[in-house]
């Protein structure tokens, strides 16, 4: 396995070219039995970022994931499919048609005939990476952002598929938008916030995008 | 207990904030919380509270607020031109106002009040992220209530209403900060990973809690990578060459290459500089 170990600041490490099997795994294994002095990790794309609690630690946490990965990781779970049902009524459904070279209809067939995997979450919380878009409807993100998105708007950009999880600026462009919350940050309001609650989806899950009509 | 505090004005701004929330970041919430710890720390310390208490984070100037009982509180940070002075416990009288009336140094003031803040938790943190709706939001007229009456000390005991020296920061003073490589530290030109350090760089207004900007030479622009995770104090280089450092209330994931991070204990000292502050860099491997 060639992984590139990476330091980053004072006490986090940086795991470079990870495939999303072995990012899963590795996930799953992060928060059934970590290692000693795991803080917290957060995933990027084809990254992990493991956070410690001071630069002892460092040593320590490669020796164990060399070892880890000597005796061999366990597959990930399988993963759940969630479904995202989505009226298709974005303000920038026309303009991704045009650009795309696409009718309307043809960018909401391919669109919510697609399936896509949940990669990374980030920019805000609970705000999905989807995996799995159409290269056709690969398009840059715009070049001025919009101020305000409403939660709930269903967006391409780049390579990616997302949906907005607050009300936020954001470079996307979008089709659509769905009643399911990705984040209901009343929930965190609690002594022990449970994140099966609080996030509709997590990392590794498949989505599809139900079209409402 | 009873309501303590009334926010007469909330000016460039005042939120209740701790150390944030950890382990939470993988879901894209930031760690949020005080900008300067030390500074929140030391407050809270005067007052016998736990380090990590809430406290009022008072940014910059026109916040004012009406005292509504007698009581004890402590400011630490900034000095934003108030009655109380910073580094201090105090008592304070019923119907005392405290206007925060702009900076003669620092940006950020903490003010302790006796066990803290009393406020609900979202992921474990009373601290407010008003993007995220998370945490409650100070408004003209809110009431911040105390978790205690008086403070855990005793009344002959004076020596713990000074911060001792070593605690105490000087704003006004020159600030170099010292960084360490960042992951994409390679991909710049040897030209750009000197200026980082040889220039002299200026905080610009457009500056939040969110990411510090900083004004200065050009630094060359890498080719954006796929998103990775970002810690508070990363120097990212967006498309106009001029650095952005992370805050702690920033998005835990960016496509930006990043040059350089702060040595933690500099993030406290960054977010002291306020807008048109120069600040240099160096090099600490």
């Amino acid at each position: 396995m060639d992984l590139k170990l990476q330091s980053y600041g004072e006490r986090a490490i940086l795991i470079q070219n990870l495939d999303i099997t072995l990012q899963s795994s590795l996930v799953s294994l992060l928060q059934v039995s970590p290692p000693v002095g795991f803080v917290e990790f957060v995933l990027g794309y084809d990254n992990l970022m493991i956070v410690l609690n001071s630069a002892a630690d460092l040593g320590a946490f490669r020796t164990w994931l060399t070892d880890l990965l000597e005796v061999g990781l366990d597959p990930p779970v399988e993963p759940r499919l969630i479904e995202v049902p989505t009226r298709y009524d974005g303000e920038d459904l026309d303009w991704v048609a045009k650009q795309s070279h696409l009718s309307v209809d043809e960018v909401i067939a391919i669109h919510s005939g697609a399936e896509y995997r949940v990669r990374m979450m980030g920019f805000a919380p609970g705000f999905p990476y989807l995996d799995g878009l159409d290269p056709c409807l690969y398009l840059d993100r715009r070049a001025s952002p919009r101020n305000h998105i409403e939660p709930g708007s269903v967006a391409i950009g780049g390579s990616h598929a997302g949906i907005y999880s607050v009300a936020s600026p954001g470079g996307w462009h979008l089709l659509g938008r769905t009643e399911l919350p990705m984040f209901r940050p009343d929930l965190a309001r609690m002594n022990e916030p449970d994140p099966t609650k609080i996030f509709t989806l997590r990392i590794g899950d498949r989505v599809k995008f139900m079209n409402l009509g | 207990m009873p309501e303590l505090i009334e926010i007469v004005s909330t000016g460039v701004g005042v939120s209740i904030q701790d150390s944030g929330r950890v382990g939470w970041r993988r879901f894209g919430v930031p760690l949020g919380g005080a900008m300067d710890r030390h500074s929140m720390a030391v407050a809270n310390r005067l007052l016998g509270n736990k380090e990590e208490a809430p406290v009022l984070e008072i940014m910059h100037s026109g916040v004012t607020l009406r005292v509504l009982a007698d009581t004890w509180l402590a400011l630490a940070g900034a000095d934003l031109g108030s009655s109380l002075q910073p580094w201090r416990a105090e008592r304070v009288a019923r119907g005392t106002l405290l206007s925060f009336t702009g900076p003669r140094a620092g940006l950020f003031a903490y003010l302790a009040v006796p066990g803290g803040v009393d406020s609900e938790r979202w992921f474990g943190s009373a601290s407010a992220d008003a993007r995220n709706g998370l945490g409650h939001v100070l408004q003209k007229a809110s009431c911040v209530r105390s978790m205690a009456a008086l403070p855990q000390f005793f009344a002959h005991r004076v020596a713990a209403r000074v911060a001792i020296a070593e605690d105490r920061r000087d704003f006004s003073a020159a600030v170099e900060l010292r960084v360490l490589r960042g992951p994409q530290f390679e991909f710049f030109s040897e030209a750009s990973q000197q200026a980082l350090v040889n220039a002299t760089w200026k905080v610009s207004v457009r500056s939040d809690r969110s990411g510090f900007r900083l004004e200065g030479p050009q630094i060359q622009v890498p080719a954006s990578i796929v998103s990775e995770p970002v810690l508070p104090g990363s120097f990212q280089i967006p498309g106009n060459g001029q650095p952005i450092v992370t805050m702690v209330d920033g998005p835990t994931v960016g496509g930006y290459a990043k040059l350089a991070v702060l040595a933690e204990a500099e993030l406290d000292r960054l977010a002291q500089c306020a807008p048109g502050t120069n600040i240099s860099f160096k090099w600490l491997d």
